[in-house]
């Protein structure tokens, strides 16, 4: 017996009795539907949760906060070059970069005729060049610096963020006078923007060092900065996207060197971050090496993961992947609830599928023996019921698929429909309902609130075949069963 | 010749709610190849419950039934099903045709067991429904036909697989004579034509004529065993058959247009 026999058999059987057949069928397709629908819901509020997530920060980021001030700091290996690498060694470790700034530095960045154009050099960072890229920083111009990028002594190369030109000031102008600076998003009376000062891009920047030593004798040295490129302000990232200078680790380094040189070499200033690269000045006892640093990981699902390693190497950390986990966590909790419903759903639908196969298996008692007479092992009558109730199982799954598919695409719609007829309608409660309130600073308009993946029509499919299968499968068993010399005297 | 059926003390005890009843009681039998076995006796007799044993339809509780070398009795389900797709075929009292499928589609159900394809199956068993008669009502369901075409049907599904051994409980008992007749007559032409060897229970003494051994079984033992010559056979058989042999084949299908020829005599 072939499996072509097998299916037409079974399918024969399905269609003798139409009526019986649609009314199980239906059944599943209830079933199916209402799973698919409410897990669609779920699916649909996760994303919108990560698209919020990643709103406010990268999801697969862990920041790795080692101030001094910090607790257990005893314990905690050093931070430094050498642990950087090994923690660029871990599985899923895309890029690891310091936030290295060096809070003792007193410098000013100055441009125009006579140094008459002032900025504080606060935001100044040392990062990794190629971690940046990783981490999906964009430049609106230029390019990010290489690592081989050399312009010669008391050039540093740097990158600026998008509006670091309004940070300058015009130090001809008083404190109270309100030209002395200019500010970003600023219009003039034709509503013109209002240019800053200097052109970052084009004037030549100085940077300038100030220390006093020991005898209280200010002592300056002078560098050029040489931008490579402008950052797109981009919130979910560092500061100095929107105002900030960013460099190499090894020039941020070179300048925090010689600021203590020329500060006098002292270290009791408190909490000064002194590097040992290679080479470099050994590290003093209270430095603990980086106090920010920032690991990227390839996949969002294994951030917990890399986090834990950190933080079991001593550190602490902070990732996106606790509110995360925590929204999720609100999005299954009601999806189980609706999930759970439509399973009753499906449950009930089973029981239809079994009832249906004894059924049929009893008006086919004399058609079984006589096959059984005939040579039929036992085996294919089983697989000829478990063939049926497996076809109603999927035969209700694919109609059900193709319905939730209508309600998917009307629920994402439902605005434009209600509009059609001319009313509104606020979906924020059933939405809020699922991800616990987190909606807010969403636009709730254009977002999905039924999403259908591949996987999910696949699953369904699977799922309502499977439960016909397992639904037919006492039948089908009893079937096999059915002794072959009472079938036939059966009437 | 080896006997093709050989039963050794075969004892058959039903229980009836806290009663023993002893349907067969130590029946010996052998049937040679090729040989028309008729199974008489009155009802209750055992004599189907002694088929049931020997078709390895029913478990026996004492004694072996062997067909071939192969002992049926302590065969497993599968296994007899297996062993009765390659050597057994059934014909059955109510003719056990299914409903849902073509006379085709029935004749080619024990091909369709042994994993022949369904082109060939068809072919086969429209063949066989050829022999039997019914070329024309291969598409039909049993639904469309009369009781004797419907046994008609089930003859060619037994014949179709070419088997060993073919059981017939009751064959012609639903039947009237003059289709009995007809039916007997077309089951044993096939019988004899393949060489298989034929098992047939039946309480009608006279149709047990045309058969090569008639077992009589009575109070679940067998009473008689005889073989008959072949001239008191010929005898019964041209008495039994007359009519059938003296139309020859039967005219089918049965067209009220005559033929050809015939239109041309009535000219004459």
């Amino acid at each position: 017996m072939k499996i072509s026999d097998l299916l037409r058999l079974s399918t024969d059987n399905l269609r003798r009795r139409k009526g019986r057949t649609a009314l199980t069928v239906i059944g599943v397709v209830v079933g199916t539907f209402s799973i698919i629908v409410m897990i669609s819901l779920g699916i649909a509020s996760n994303a919108q949760n990560e698209a919020m997530l990643q709103s406010w920060g990268d999801l697969t980021q862990i920041s790795i906060n080692n101030y001094q001030w910090g607790a257990a700091s005893g314990d905690v290996p050093t931070l430094d070059d050498k642990m950087l690498e090994q923690l660029r060694g871990y599985e899923h470790v895309v890029a690891v970069t310091p936030m290295y700034q060096d809070s003792n530095i007193n410098a000013q960045i100055y441009a125009g005729k006579n140094d008459r154009y002032e900025a504080y050099a606060w935001n100044m960072y040392g990062v990794d060049m190629d971690a940046l890229q990783a981490m999906e920083y964009e430049l609106i111009s230029g390019s990010f610096i290489q690592k081989d990028t050399n312009l010669g002594k008391k050039k540093i190369p740097v990158l600026l963020g998008e509006h670091f030109a309004y940070e300058f000031q015009d130090t001809r102008k008083s404190y109270n006078s309100g030209k002395r600076q200019r500010y970003w998003g600023e219009t003039d009376a034709l509503g013109n923007p209002i240019e800053p000062f200097v052109d970052v891009e084009h004037d030549k920047l100085t940077l300038r060092l100030t220390a006093y030593d020991s005898n209280g004798n200010e002592k300056t040295e002078e560098y050029q900065l040489v931008v490579m490129g402008i950052f797109k302000q981009d919130d979910a990232k560092q500061y100095f996207t929107n105002a900030g200078i960013a460099m190499r680790v090894e020039d941020m380094q070179m300048l925090s060197k010689a600021y203590a040189k020329l500060s006098g070499n002292r270290q009791s200033s408190g909490g000064s971050v002194m590097i040992s690269s290679s080479g470099g000045r050994p590290l003093t006892q209270q430095d603990n090496g980086y106090e920010n640093v920032y690991v990227k990981v390839d996949d969002v699902d294994n951030v917990s993961d890399v986090e834990k390693t950190i933080q079991d190497l001593g550190y602490q950390t902070s990732s996106m992947t606790q509110v995360r986990e925590e929204m999720q966590a609100n999005v299954a909790k009601s999806q189980m609830i609706l999930g759970g419903t439509a399973a009753v759903a499906l449950l009930v639908a089973a029981l239809n599928i079994a009832n249906t196969m004894m059924m049929s298996i009893y008006e086919r008692t004399r058609e079984i023996g006589v096959m059984k007479v005939l040579g039929c092992e036992v085996r294919k009558i089983r697989n000829m019921f478990l063939v049926e109730a497996g076809a109603i199982g999927l035969l209700g799954g694919v109609v059900g698929v193709l319905l939730s598919y209508g309600a998917s695409l009307m629920l994402n719609n439902l605005t434009t429909i209600a509009a059609i007829f001319g009313g509104t309608i606020d979906l924020s409660g059933l939405m809020s309902s699922f991800g616990g309130g987190y909606y807010y600073g969403m636009d709730g308009a254009s977002a999905a609130i039924s999403i259908i993946p591949p996987w999910l029509v696949v699953l369904g499919l699977g799922f309502s075949t499977l439960v016909g299968v397992l639904s037919g499968l006492w039948p089908a068993i009893r079937a096999t069963r059915i002794s072959a010399l009472e079938a036939i005297r059966h009437e | 010749m080896a006997p093709i059926i050989r039963v050794e003390h075969l004892r058959k005890v039903y229980r009836v709610g806290h009663e023993k009843v002893v349907a067969l009681n130590d029946v010996d039998l052998a049937i040679e190849p090729g040989e028309v076995c008729c199974i008489v006796g009155p009802s209750g007799s055992g004599k189907s419950t002694l088929l049931n044993q020997l078709a390895g339809l029913e478990k026996p509780t004492k004694g072996h039934v062997y067909i071939g070398k192969h002992d049926i009795s302590t065969m497993t389900e599968n296994e007899l099903a297996k062993f009765r797709q390659e050597h057994l075929g059934f014909i059955f009292q109510s003719y056990n045709l299914l409903p849902s499928m073509t006379a085709a589609e029935n004749v080619a159900l024990p091909l369709m067991f042994k994993g022949v394809g369904r082109k060939e199956r068809i072919r086969l068993a429209t063949l066989e429904l050829k022999k039997m008669g019914l070329g024309k009502r291969a598409n039909h369901r049993p639904t469309e036909m009369s009781g004797g075409q419907q046994q008609r049907v089930g003859i060619a599904r037994a014949f179709v697989a070419k088997p060993k051994v073919i059981f017939a409980d009751e064959p012609t008992g639903n039947l009237d004579s003059q289709t009995t007749r007809q039916v007997l007559y077309r089951m044993l032409q096939m019988a004899k034509e393949n060489g298989t060897t034929f098992v047939m229970v039946t309480h009608e003494r006279e149709l047990s004529a045309v058969a090569d051994r008639v077992v009589t079984i009575m109070d679940g033992k067998v009473e008689s065993n005889v073989l008959m010559d072949a001239q008191t056979k010929a005898a019964a058989q041209a008495e039994m058959f007359k009519d059938i042999l003296e139309q020859e084949v039967p005219a089918e299908p049965k067209t009220t247009r005559p033929l050809k020829s015939e239109k041309k005599s009535e000219k004459q």
